[in-house]
């Protein structure tokens, strides 16, 4: 069990990682496509707050379940 | 003799305790009321703060400062919360009804854009993030207040009370405005008839102002203070020590962002799925979720007690697990249910009204209506109003820009049959909702430490509610929107707005299942 939690805490880093490319390429590409307020409104809520967020709690949370600091249940 | 003492003893404890909830809740209710009427007036709100010119653009605006409110809830967390590890809870959630309060007796006072132009919307603003603020300062203030008057053993059940309030406050929320549009008529509620919800508010929270002055400190509380144990730093304890750092992430990614997804699908996004995809008229859209919230409010005492019993965590990823595999089929058989393609329509009972045609200032407006009857007992009713400059020129510029189209609206009024089904829909959404919300009060309570729990709480409850769920509404509108193939047409995919909650809920769900433990019942809260 210890070990599947550290082998998800890969993936966890690497999806907070990834995430970040992901939607700055979309974001550019919507945009580009539409140069619309709204898109510029949603865009900005989605990469401002909400990216960081995610991005954030994933890549730490992946490296403490990587760390084995889940190994004991919280 | 020794067994009465007891006895009484128990019983005065009990009610002591019952007196504390009913307090709290009365408050956290009045929040709730003040920051979901916003939101469920976010159409009309729109309208009247927002230029009218594109009316998506307008309903996103209002989105945006929806998102807005419920965006700002952590820092409303992180204030507060800290305010409450230092010197109290009491104090500190009778500031946050304050603040709440005023901002939305204020909000019903602000004249429209038409009257104050760019002051209207930028004054509504702050007076959101106003509301934001405090609602991040209250809810963990209440919760952790409560669970530390409760006994041992017995917190999934008292905190679940806590629990009840955010749908009540909405219940409370959708019977007012109901009433007053009913009342007034609704081109009255619509000129200025919703600023009454509003103003309604400085009454609720004077009366719960009142009572909450009238509560004690949270024994626990008192009791770190007399022995200087209260935190030098708050915010340093909570996310700069390890220790707790990584306790706020895994309650985070595995409880509050799926649970918060899960709340505001089965509430906000089901309003807004009957009224929008489905066409379904206002009132009749409002008192399905309105009937299905009532059946589905002791649900939250259910499960909250029941994790006492059999642990928090099982309880809550079943309600992720369920709402995850049955969205997208609860979705498909509620538009079906609404689908007018899918009904024989009695074409001799059609009626099609001859054009009206008014002067209203410097436009000419032309409104047709048209009633249609279906077999199974359904009514549709559709007015196009067609709104032309009286200036021949401002005319022509509109017809070259594309801008002459005439605005439909659309009432589907469901037979007596279907509504009882979309009530059900509703309510087993509502279920899920209280498997995941009953107990975490309760669970978030207990894997903080008293002298930081105010703090640590608050922040993951308001990212994971606030902004994971307060942005079911924004992002599921954008991917629906995504699948429409040009501007006038029905989306392909008017179920896709639910992959956001589906995506998100499934994350939350194997985070939980892999690091949270079932036995945090068993923890002590000291």
């Amino acid at each position: 069990m210890s070990l599947i939690k550290k082998l998800f805490g890969i993936l966890w880093s690497l999806m907070g990682v990834g995430i970040i490319p992901l939607v700055i390429m979309q974001a550019m590409k919507e945009i580009a496509a539409k140069p619309s307020e709204e898109n510029w409104i949603f865009w900005s809520i989605v990469i401002v707050v909400l990216m960081p967020i995610i991005s954030f709690s994933l890549i730490t949370f992946g490296v403490f379940a990587l760390k084995g600091e889940y190994d004991v249940l919280a | 003799m020794a067994q009465n003492v007891t006895n009484v003893s128990q019983t005065e404890e009990i009610s002591s305790t019952r007196r504390v909830i009913a307090a709290s809740s009365v408050g956290t209710l009045i929040e709730w009321y003040d920051f979901y009427i916003f939101g469920t007036l976010a159409k009309i709100i729109s309208e009247q703060f927002f230029p009218k010119d594109n009316p998506t653009a307008a309903l996103l605006a209002t989105l945006a400062t929806f998102a807005a409110g419920f965006v700002i809830r952590p820092f409303g967390a992180l204030f507060f919360g800290r305010l409450g590890d230092l010197i109290g809870r009491k104090y500190t959630f009778l500031v946050t009804l304050v603040i709440m309060g005023g901002s939305t007796f204020a909000i019903g006072l602000v004249p429209g854009y038409k009257t104050i132009g760019f002051f209207a919307p930028a004054i509504v603003f702050i007076l959101r993030l106003l509301q934001g603020l405090a609602l991040g300062g209250e809810y963990g203030g209440a919760a952790t207040y409560v669970a530390e008057h409760s006994p041992a053993g017995q917190r999934g059940f008292w905190t679940s009370f806590i629990q009840t309030t955010a749908t009540l406050g909405l219940f409370l929320a959708l019977g007012v405005i109901l009433i007053v549009r009913q009342t007034l008529t609704v081109p009255v509620f619509e000129d200025w008839g919703w600023r009454i919800p509003f103003i309604v508010s400085a009454f609720l929270v004077g009366v719960s102002i009142f009572i909450r002055l009238k509560m004690s400190e949270s024994p626990m509380f008192v009791k770190m203070k007399k022995e200087g144990k209260t935190s030098a730093n708050p915010l340093a304890e909570s996310f700069k020590q390890k220790d707790n750092l990584k306790m706020v992430l895994i309650a985070l990614l595995g409880a509050t962002a799926g649970q918060g997804v899960v709340w505001y699908t089965g509430q906000f996004y089901a309003l807004s799925f009957l009224q929008n995809a489905c066409n379904i008229e206002f009132e009749q859209s409002n008192t399905i979720i309105l009937v299905a919230l009532v059946f589905g409010t002791p649900f939250f005492v259910l499960f909250g007690a029941l994790s006492d019993k059999i642990g928090r965590k099982y309880i809550m990823m079943a309600g992720m697990l369920i709402a995850v595999l049955a969205y997208r089929p609860i979705y498909t058989m509620m538009y079906n249910d609404a689908d007018l393609k899918q009904k024989t329509e009695i074409v001799e009972q059609t009626k099609v009204s001859e054009p009206k045609v008014e002067v209203k200032g410097t436009d000419t407006v032309t409104t047709i209506v048209t009633n249609k009857t279906y077999t199974d007992g359904t009514t549709y009713k559709e007015t196009v109003k067609t709104t032309i400059p009286l200036d021949e020129t401002k005319k022509a510029e509109l017809a070259a820009a594309g801008k002459l189209k005439p605005e439909k609206k659309k009432a589907v009024i469901l037979s007596k049959d279907t509504y009882y089904k979309m009530i059900g829909f509703v309510f087993i959404q509502v279920i899920f909702v209280t498997m995941v919300y009953g107990p975490i009060a309760a669970f978030l309570v207990e894997i903080f430490p008293t002298r930081i729990r105010y703090t640590s709480m608050s922040l993951p409850y308001h990212i994971g509610n606030g902004v994971f769920g307060g942005l079911v509404p924004l992002i599921s509108t954008r991917l629906v929107e995504a699948t429409r193939p040009a501007p006038g047409l029905p989306p392909a995919d008017p179920l896709a707005g639910l992959w956001y909650p589906i995506l998100i809920a499934s994350v939350s769900f194997v985070i939980g299942m892999l690091y949270i433990s079932n036995k945090t019942n068993n923890m002590d809260v000291e």
